[in-house]
């Protein structure tokens, strides 16, 4: 007996009853376009939450002296050599940033409040959301900029605008306050408003100057890669002994969770899906098999093996799902590119940018996904067809015969 | 497969030889014979149904599956909204809050609310725990050299420590006893430098524009998960800030109500806001005090919904599918009722009793099952599977280390009807076909 009558066997079978197996195609395939379709938003919604994670001043890996993350504070900061750059390879590096952030209090006329003052170079911030967020006003010119930008909300807070002046206060080197006057030269519109309630930016050479130290607080890294991340970090512990060597799970450690929550998510969704389908699956095929008894008697009287039949069965079924399958992995791609644009939620914005996503949903498509479903679909067609086999196998042939 | 199509049963003989002819020769009938009709109608869909015991079950099955997975999934994600938002309300703002009208949008100290009358008004609602008066402000807060900025919150400790989810979150020293003392968190005691037993300065603008300036001495630290929280937030005594700030005995920024229930809370929230309404005060509900929570609620219950229709879908075509294989197994049937004159109509009535029959049942097994199942981790609360860093974000979102499951009757009326009319409409599909069927040809149709 060949594997190709067995293939032979199983294609009749499903052609003979063309309607019946139509719907049960469509089934399996809405299904998985459903499964595919909802992962890609999933993983959408996974890499932009990492993306935003990398961007709010994160970046994949944080250089810091060990002591600040406790004590965040200019005298817990580090001296950077003149010339500096990440010493690995500068290919994977998609760009890096040293910074002083250290709390300060900021006073309008009308208003206080607490923020953090960060002391940047605009030309390196490309890596953070400072690079690309919509800037009413100007934005900071270079490192001795000595104006200062905040965001749109905390302006609000404050009852101050563009053009104004307000007063930071925050702790010198010698831990003694130092308290100055800054012109606002812009507001940032931040999605969502926790950014701009926190963060205040001005030239870092300037503030420096203010804190009288040629330190800074953080090295900030941003990879082209995440993946790279591990490997990377490896080699900057070994060179930066004295220094805490952070990645973003380290330093973010909510979008870490969620980042794992998705992939598990992912699998739910697909159990869920499968576990609805898989009663139809066992009818339709108990149902094939029960048609055929007679004919399955038959064949064995002929000399057809129990394992045969038993393979017969299981190919059959994990036929259809494949034949379904591939009708929902084409249904996911297409639900894929029909939405490639992003989807908008700006109903839903506030809720999804409280947890650090943006309003606009893009789809991300990891061809890993789709392969997953593919072959844990087809574990599903083999799981289904045991119980309908079992009962192919237990045919009599002399009984079945006889009916 | 069915030994015998019309076997022994002498209920269906009788049905399909009288009663079935009568319909389609439409003699006139008394309501009284409709009814035994009916009842008759049903004792055959019963018989059909049993005559193919796996396929009923599994169909049903599947109906169970879906109608199981849609309560449940929905009974935890409920669950859970309500543990966040209640834990929510009583680690900070309370279930319902009164506050001066302009407060909200311009959280000034200058606009206080008079708080005798109000609190009157507030204890009698049904459902109320407690009520109590706050006084808050924005103020620099120092030790030595070191300065930050900080929200002082006024309470009034003796109330407050009876639902404050804070008492529990004091990682050292105690909670507000008395006036002169203050608990802080846990980041900012760091970034000062304090810890409990030490004295703190805090520096703010008084009412019409004079310094609040108070000298305080830290009793506890706090540290509630709530990075915000932990780096700004003070607790202080009402007394204290009152004097300070300027404002009256009688004066606060907020009322804030604690409700038995979360479900409680709405209700006050509705009922004082039309009893304020015109007044200089604003209700604020918790999906005004928590706006994230709300949107998030939302976000969750669009995601679910998009589950529910494709579950809703792939159990359509299921059925679909049944309902093909009956009408093929059974074509030989239908054509000897059609011979011996019964109607098509019949027939498909016939056959949309039995999706029926099995659509009920369906959602029954699954009702049950999800309601047991509800009932018995509604108390002891199901563990959440997560990893050990997963922990500290459902903590920052109020969560417990336990999701308490609360049973969703809007779940179990949207998904029941989805599955019903699904169901319902996939029976009638192939019973399309029936009229293309010639009795002659169907008779002699081999299943």
């Amino acid at each position: 007996m060949s594997l190709k009558l067995i293939w032979q066997l199983s294609f009749r079978n499903i052609l003979r009853h063309r309607r019946r197996n139509l719907m049960l195609f469509l089934a399996i395939a809405i299904a998985v376009t459903g499964v595919t379709g909802m992962n890609t938003l999933i993983r959408g919604m996974q890499y932009d939450m990492l993306d935003s994670a990398v961007e709010n001043l994160t970046g994949h890996i944080k250089l810091h002296a060990p002591e600040y993350r406790d004590d965040p504070n200019i005298n817990k900061g580090f001296p950077m050599a003149d010339n500096f750059t990440p010493p690995v390879d500068a290919g994977e590096v998609m760009g890096w940033a040293a910074r002083i952030r250290i709390p300060a209090v900021i006073m309008s006329e009308r208003e206080t409040r607490g923020i953090q003052i960060v002391g940047v170079d605009p030309n390196d911030e490309y890596i953070s959301f400072l690079g690309d967020v919509p800037i009413e006003g100007e934005g900071l010119t270079d490192a001795s900029d000595g104006r200062i930008l905040i965001g749109k909300e905390l302006a609000d807070q404050l009852e101050t605008k563009i053009g104004r002046r307000i007063v930071i206060v925050t702790q010198g080197i010698d831990g003694a306050n130092r308290e100055k006057g800054y012109r606002i030269v812009g507001t940032y519109d931040a999605e969502g408003t926790g950014l701009e309630k926190i963060y205040a930016f001005t030239g870092l050479a300037n503030l420096q100057g203010l804190l009288d130290s040629d330190y800074v607080t953080e090295v900030s890294i941003r990879l082209k890669s995440e993946p790279q991340t591990p490997s990377m970090k490896d080699s900057l512990v070994r060179a930066f002994q004295d220094l805490a060597v952070l990645d973003w799970q380290e330093l973010e450690p909510q979008a870490a969770a969620m980042f794992v929550f998705a992939d598990g998510a992912i699998y739910i969704w697909f159990l869920l899906m499968m576990t609805t389908l898989i009663f139809g699956l066992v009818n339709t095929l108990i149902t094939s098999v029960m048609e055929r008894v007679r004919e399955l008697g038959m064949v064995r009287a002929l000399g057809m093996s129990k394992r045969m039949v038993l393979i017969q069965v299981v190919v059959e079924s994990t036929l259809i799902m494949a034949i379904g399958v591939a009708f929902g992995l084409a249904g996911g791609y297409l639900f894929y590119l029909s939405i490639a644009d992003g989807l908008d939620l700006s109903a839903w914005a506030e809720g999804m940018e409280s947890v650090g996503m943006s309003s606009v949903m893009v789809p991300v498509l990891h061809w890993a996904d789709f392969f997953l479903v593919a072959y844990l679909s087809l574990i599903f067609g083999v799981i289904a067809s045991l119980y309908p086999a079992w009962r192919a196998v237990r045919i009599q042939p002399l009984e079945a015969l006889r009916k | 497969m069915p030994r015998s199509r019309f076997g022994g049963s002498s209920l269906l003989k009788h049905s399909v030889s009288t009663e079935t002819s009568r319909i389609a020769e439409n003699r006139p009938r008394r309501s009284a014979y409709a009814d035994i009709l009916v009842l008759r109608l049903f004792a055959i869909t019963w018989r059909n149904l049993w005559r193919n015991r796996r396929r009923t079950w599994l169909t049903v099955g599947g109906i169970a599956f879906a109608v199981w997975m849609i309560i449940f999934s929905r009974s935890m994600q409920e669950g859970t909204f309500d543990t966040m938002i209640d834990s929510g309300a009583r680690l900070m703002t309370g279930h319902v809050q009164i506050q001066h009208h302009a407060y909200e949008s311009d959280p000034r100290v200058d606009n206080t609310l008079l708080t005798s009358e109000l609190i009157e008004i507030a204890r009698v609602q049904p459902g109320v725990e407690s009520v109590s008066a706050r006084a808050q402000g924005f103020a620099l807060v120092s030790q030595g050299d070191r300065s930050f900025g900080a929200q002082i919150v006024g309470i009034e400790p003796e109330i407050e420590r009876e639902w404050s989810g804070m008492v529990s979150f004091v990682s050292q020293g105690r909670y507000l006893q008395q006036p002169g003392e203050v608990l802080i968190g846990a980041t900012l005691a760091r970034n000062l430098g304090l810890a409990a037993g030490d004295e703190m300065l805090v520096l703010g603008t008084a009412k019409r524009g004079g310094i609040a300036a108070l000298a305080l001495s830290v009793v506890g630290v706090f540290d509630s998960h709530q990075p915000e929280f932990n780096r700004a937030v003070v607790f202080g005594h009402i007394a204290d800030f009152r004097d300070a700030w300027g404002m009256d005995e009688d004066e606060a920024h907020a009322l804030v109500l604690i409700a038995q229930t979360v479900a409680d809370g709405e209700r006050i929230h509705a009922r004082l806001e039309a009893s304020v309404d015109g007044s200089d005060v604003n209700a604020l509900g918790w999906q005004d005090l928590m706006p994230e929570a709300e949107q998030m609620r939302n976000m969750k219950t669009v995601s679910s919904e998009i589950m529910f229709v494709v579950i809703a879908i792939i159990i359509t075509f299921s059925v679909v599918n049944t309902f093909m294989m009956v009408i093929f197994e059974r074509t030989a049937e239908f054509g000897m009722l059609q011979a011996i004159g019964m109607k098509l109509r019949t027939i498909q009535w016939q056959l949309q009793m039995e999706a029926f029959c099995i659509s009920l049942l369906g959602i029954a097994i699954g009702f049950v099952v999800a309601y047991g199942m509800i009932a018995a981790l509604a108390d002891s609360g199901v563990p959440i599977p997560v990893p050990e860093e997963a922990m500290a974000m459902y903590a920052r979102m109020n969560v417990g280390d336990r999701l308490y499951p609360e049973f969703d009757w809007g779940a179990l009326r949207t998904g029941g009807l989805v599955l019903l009319v699904g169901v319902q409409l996939a029976a009638l599909i192939p019973t399309l076909r029936l009229r293309r069927m010639r009795p002659v040809d169907a008779l002699r149709h081999e299943a």
